[in-house]
C-alpha cells in the first residue's frame, strides 16, 4: 500500500487574497496542460467549489458529482478563462453555481425534490456539518452584509443564488411583481458590493 | 421574444448574474449582451458580486474526491483554445472570448465516437470520469492506430460496464501516481500511471499481479501515457506492482517496485 502524503493539493476552505492571485496564475498554467498546476490549483478551489455546489444541490451523492464534473471542466475549459475579465476564483466559482444551478433545477423538474427534502429530514443540516469548517472572515462578512439587506432583497438574492430559483419562481414565491424582483435581486447585490466592498 | 419587447433587457443582469434566468431567457440575454457593452460590463459587476456570496459556503471535500478528479484529469484531453487560436498563449487565447466570459453555454461534450459509452454518462460520479477518460484515450490518434485505439477502448468499455467498477488510486513520495478502475466479477481492471515519464535506455514500465503465495504474474507493459488493460484478475488478487524491465519486458520482475497499488479499495479480496 502506498503512503499518500497530503501536503500537495489538500482541499482548503479559506479564501485569502494571496490565494486569489495563485489561483489565477495556476489557471494560466493549467490551461497549457499542466497536471502538478491542477493539483495545487485543486487545493486552492475544491473547497469552495464543493461548498457552494452543496450550498445550491443539497444532496451529498449528488453534490459530489456536480463538484467533480466541475473540477473536471476547470481542466478542459482552463484555457477560456481571460484573466482580464475577472479573478480565477470568480470564474471557477460561477462556473460551479452555474452548473450547481442546473443540476437542481433538472432535479425539481423530474420531482425528486420532495423525496430528497424527505431524506434530508433525517439528516444533520449541512448548516451544522459547515459550521465546523475553519470559516475564515469572508462568512462572518457575507452573512452579516446579508443581514443588513431589506428582507425582500435578502430573500430575492438568497433564493435565487443558494436554492437556485429563477427570478419568476422566486416572484411566484414572495408573491411580488417580476419587476419588483429584478430590482430588489439588482439592489441588494450593489449593496452586497457596498459592504464587502473593502475585503475584495 | 415578447419578452424584450415589453421589458428592458437590461433588467435581467442582475437575474442573468444570479443565474435565474430560464434557459430559453439566459440565451436570448447573452445574444442582446454581445451588442451591449454597458450590459456587459454590468453583468461583470453583477456576477462577481454574486460570487462573494459563495465566500460563505466553502467546506472540504471528500478526500476520495481529490483521487478521482485526478484520475480523471491524468486521461482527459483539454479543450482546444476558442476559434482555433492553438499556437496562442493562454492569455493572447483568452482575450479572443466571445463577449461574455462567464460562459453560460456548457463547453460542447466530447463526441460520443461509440455509443455503448452512453448508458454510463448518467451513472455515478466515479463512472462519467471515467467515461471522460475513455474520450481521452480515443482522441488525437491518427488514423492508422485508430482501430486498435477502438478495439481498447471496448476493452476499457467493458471493464467500466460492470456494475462493481471501482476506482482506487494511490501516490508515492515524490507525486507520481498509479490510477485503478476495476471490476473484481469481470476480474480486470483499467490502470494508468502519472508522473513516471517512460524509463531510459529503452526499458520499460511493466505492471504484475501480485497474490499471497504465487509468482507475480505479467499483467502487461505499459506503451507511454495510454491506460492499460489487465485482465484475468482473480478474487484472490492482492495488488499491482510496477517494475522497470529491460525493453519487451521479463517473465518475472527483476528490479524492485517502483509503485504498487492495494486492490482491497476495489473490491478484491472481499
Amino acid at each position: 500500500m502506498l503512503r499518500m502524503p497530503r501536503a500537495r493539493g489538500q482541499a482548503r476552505c479559506g479564501l485569502g487574497e494571496g490565494d486569489r492571485v495563485e489561483a489565477d496564475e495556476l489557471l494560466l498554467l493549467v490551461a497549457g496542460g499542466d497536471q502538478k498546476a491542477f493539483e495545487e490549483l485543486y487545493g486552492l478551489v475544491s473547497g469552495p467549489v464543493f461548498g457552494l455546489v452543496r450550498r445550491v444541490v443539497r444532496d451529498p451523492a449528488q453534490s459530489e458529482e456536480v463538484a467533480q464534473e466541475v473540477l473536471l471542466e476547470l481542466w478542459r475549459s482552463a484555457a477560456k478563462f481571460d484573466p482580464g475579465r475577472g479573478s480565477a476564483m470568480s470564474w471557477v466559482l460561477t462556473l460551479a453555481h452555474r452548473r450547481a444551478v442546473d443540476r437542481v433545477r433538472s432535479a425539481r423538474a423530474a420531482g425528486e425534490r420532495e423525496q430528497r427534502e424527505a431524506l434530508r429530514a433525517n439528516q444533520p443540516a449541512f448548516d451544522q456539518v459547515t459550521e465546523e469548517v475553519e470559516a475564515g472572515l469572508e462568512r462572518e462578512w457575507v452573512r452579516r452584509c446579508l443581514d443588513r439587506l431589506t428582507v425582500l432583497q435578502r430573500q430575492s438574492v438568497t433564493l435565487a443564488y443558494y436554492e437556485g430559483y429563477t427570478y419568476r419562481e422566486v416572484a411566484e414565491q414572495l408573491s411580488l411583481p417580476l419587476g419588483t424582483v429584478k430590482t430588489r435581486m439588482r439592489d441588494g447585490l450593489t449593496r452586497m458590493r457596498e459592504c464587502l466592498g473593502g475585503v475584495a | 421574444m415578447s419578452l424584450f419587447r415589453r421589458e428592458d433587457p437590461h433588467s435581467l443582469a442582475a437575474p442573468y448574474a444570479l443565474d435565474a434566468l430560464e434557459p430559453p431567457e439566459r440565451i436570448r440575454f447573452e445574444r442582446h449582451m454581445k451588442d451591449c457593452d454597458r450590459c456587459t460590463a454590468e453583468v461583470r459587476a453583477l456576477s462577481e458580486d454574486a460570487v462573494r456570496l459563495a465566500w460563505s459556503t466553502a467546506a472540504p471535500p471528500p478526500a476520495a474526491m481529490r483521487d478521482r478528479v485526478m484520475l480523471a484529469v491524468r486521461t482527459t484531453p483539454q479543450d482546444p483554445a476558442p476559434q482555433g487560436a492553438s499556437h496562442a498563449s493562454a492569455r493572447t487565447r483568452a482575450t479572443q472570448l466571445p463577449p461574455h466570459v462567464w460562459g453560460a453555454q456548457p463547453p460542447p461534450r466530447q463526441r460520443r465516437r461509440i455509443p455503448l459509452f452512453v448508458p454510463f454518462a448518467t451513472a455515478t460520479a466515479a463512472a462519467a470520469l471515467v467515461v471522460a477518460s475513455l474520450f481521452a484515450v480515443q482522441a488525437n490518434r491518427t488514423q492508422d492506430r485508430l482501430t486498435a485505439e477502438q478495439d481498447r477502448s471496448r476493452e476499457i468499455a467493458h471493464v467500466l460496464a460492470a456494475p462493481d467498477a471501482r476506482a482506487g488510486s494511490g501516490r508515492d513520495g515524490r507525486g507520481r501516481t498509479i490510477g485503478v478502475i476495476a471490476s473484481a466479477t469481470e476480474g480486470s481492471a483499467v490502470v494508468t500511471l502519472g508522473g513516471y515519464g517512460a524509463p531510459a535506455g529503452g526499458r520499460v514500465h511493466q505492471l504484475w499481479l501480485m497474490r499471497p503465495g504465487a509468482q507475480p504474474r505479467s499483467l502487461g507493459l505499459f506503451a507511454s501515457d495510454t491506460p492499460l488493460v489487465a485482465t484475468g484478475l482473480g478474487a484472490s488478487a492482492t495488488s499491482l506492482a510496477v517494475t522497470v524491465e529491460p525493453a519487451g519486458g521479463s517473465p518475472q520482475p527483476t528490479t524492485q517496485p517502483i509503485v504498487q497499488l492495494a486492490l482491497k479499495s476495489v473490491g478484491f479480496g472481499e
